[in-house]
């Protein structure tokens, strides 16, 4: 009786896990399908673009991308604006944070609410008043102008984020590093930022991602080419070579590796963040 | 000797705690600024420029409701909002998997914090990428034509990013597949809440798997599936301008456009009618609220309804 029901258990957790496992392939296959096909040359490619590359691999689509488009100096601006981007975030979200979290002071709870408020309005609803005011303070065409924008864009996000995690951080920590004489921003750096820890590494890693991911605001607000964006430059190239899919798709994978790279390093605390659940 | 010292004791912490206020204005000062210069600004800007035929330069002259008029009786609106509403069939589909793999993962098969990892992986991909990815593979020399024909159904092997009736179905497939591994991690993130103790009473009281989740699951996931609808629903009205821009940027005619894409349309692709812009990001930011105040008010119900 009780061997029937652990047998009837195990056949369950079998069937579980082979479920989980086909849809983990399901999700890596598309993956693997741009891999494959990007080194083939575009006669393998039409001969079978589910086969394995039967030809010497076509490393040339790469070094097409690399040396002919350039790809590098993209994701080097791409990497500016990013990392500007994460940099101002954490600095003033942590700054307001602090003292939503842990100080008293008039309209506290007004002003907080202000701020979340604007957490679902979208760029797209901002943007034409913002271009237009860009324009006439010569940010248009500048990394300055991206920076700020997504600065604005997910102010908002940071603070609920790390204002939720430092209300955790314990009171007496704060008080011990006053009476020690620590002032405001010595107990922000001493105590606030290694015990929020958490929500500021979660901060840089997501906001970084989405930052380089994004397509609207660079695209709206950065005009000469030597400035675009890996996405920008990204979306105007594919568009020019939609008969040669291996070529695609070499140009499409080297633009998702720095997202992939940092997800791969930091999926622990991307995912325990993320559980906390105040991201999307 | 002991009062005064007492004295100067409560004197120092006053004058602390009043440094204390002093500096936590001062430091959400920056936070203040931006959004008030770069939001709250941009959001006035948006609403009074909605009722003029500004193009950005030199016309600005005021129209009363001439754009929302126009907007909605020439029959635009309508369909924008169609093809949004065609979008938000992903919601359900997404939260419904999402719901179901992450009850399968919360049983602990081995293995089953790479499976969670591997689900996460589409949302580190820009959806510039995937977008072209899928456009690719459903174009009309393509993977998935290629096995319709392989199987004798290559009478339904058509370009389907041509036309709004097939673009869209595969958009929503898209979207559901790119939004199944957030579900799943903000779902288990709502069931390791859930106290584990409850969850061995169950198994003693011999309540089997389905039981399980729907008697202790589901009621306990209740706020947490309504955070899921309104990101999940609001990130549709907002969040795919990538995803369409590269897939059939809002084609073939505006078959495949929705709201927040027309705001780009109008304003920097054909021409700038910002004025009319700005009336369709209004009608966008009403509805956005909209839904946000109504699944408040929803979630508020179902929390009393379900205890």
């Amino acid at each position: 009786m009780k061997s029937n029901k652990s047998v009837g258990r195990t056949i369950g957790r079998a069937v579980i896990f082979i479920v989980l496992l086909i849809l983990a392939i399901s999700f890596l296959y598309p993956l693997f399908y741009m891999l494959i096909n990007s080194l083939k040359t575009l006669k393998g490619y039409y001969r079978s673009p589910f086969a394995l590359p039967d030809e010497k691999l076509q490393w040339s689509n790469f070094a097409t991308m690399i040396s002919q488009f350039k790809i590098l100096e993209l994701f080097k601006n791409s990497f500016i604006i990013s990392f500007l981007s994460v940099v101002g975030l954490i600095l003033f979200g942590a700054l307001a944070s602090f003292a939503f979290a842990k100080v008293d002071f008039r309209g506290k709870d007004g002003i907080y609410l202000a701020i979340l408020a604007t957490l679902f309005i979208p760029t797209q609803v901002t943007i034409i008043p913002m271009y237009v005011t860009f324009a006439k303070m010569h940010l248009v065409d500048s990394f300055i102008g991206v920076v700020l924008a997504y600065w604005a864009a997910f102010l908002p996000e940071t603070i609920m984020l790390m204002t939720s995690n430092f209300k955790g951080v314990n009171d007496a920590l704060l008080e011990a590093a006053a009476i020690d004489g620590c002032g405001y921003l010595k107990q922000l750096r001493n105590v606030m930022l290694p015990m929020g820890w958490p929500a500021i590494s979660l901060s840089i890693i997501f906001f970084f991602i989405n930052t380089w991911n994004d397509l609207f605001t660079p695209m709206v607000l950065l005009k000469s080419m030597d400035k675009r964006t890996v996405m920008v430059a990204l979306s105007s190239l594919i568009g020019r070579y939609t008969g040669d899919p291996p070529f695609q798709y070499a140009g499409l994978l080297l633009s998702a590796i720095p997202a992939l790279l940092v997800y791969v390093l930091f999926q622990r605390s991307i995912i325990n963040g993320m559980s906390m659940g105040s991201v999307k | 000797m002991p009062s005064k010292t007492q004295g100067a004791a409560s004197l120092r912490r006053g004058t602390f705690q009043q440094r204390q206020k002093r500096s936590a204005l001062l430091s959400i000062l920056p936070v203040a600024v931006i959004l008030l210069a770069i939001k709250a600004y941009p959001i006035a800007a948006t609403v009074y420029r909605s009722f003029t035929n500004w193009d950005g330069l030199y016309k600005s002259d005021f129209i009363g409701f001439a754009n929302y008029a126009d907007f909605f009786s020439s029959g635009l609106f309508a369909k924008l909002l169609k093809n949004d509403l065609v979008l938000l069939l992903s919601v359900p589909l997404q939260i419904v998997i999402g719901l179901i793999v992450a009850v399968l993962l919360y049983e602990h098969v081995p293995g089953w914090r790479a499976f969670r990892a591997i689900y996460y992986i589409p949302q580190i991909i820009s959806l510039v990428i995937l977008g072209y990815l899928f456009k690719s593979m459903f174009s009309l020399d393509g993977p998935v034509n290629q096995i319709l024909r392989a199987i004798g159904l290559g009478k339904y092997a058509v370009e389907w990013m041509a036309h709004g009736s097939t673009a869209l179905p595969v958009m929503v497939g898209c979207i559901t597949w790119y939004s199944i591994g957030w579900q799943v991690i903000v779902i288990l993130g709502g069931m390791a809440s859930i106290d584990a103790s409850v969850f061995e009473a169950a198994r003693l009281d011999g309540a089997g798997f389905w039981s399980r989740t729907f008697k202790i699951v589901l009621p306990m996931l209740v706020s947490t599936l309504t955070y899921c609808v309104v990101m999940s629903v609001v990130w549709t009205f907002t969040g795919l301008f990538s995803l369409i821009y590269s897939m059939t940027g809002g084609g073939p005619g505006y078959e495949t456009m929705t709201l927040d894409y027309m705001i780009y349309e109008k304003s920097f692709v054909s021409g700038t009618q910002f004025g009319m812009a700005c009336a369709i990001s209004v009608v966008l930011l009403l509805i956005v609220m909209l839904i946000t105040a109504a699944e408040m008010k929803l979630s508020n119900m179902a929390e009393k309804a379900w205890g």
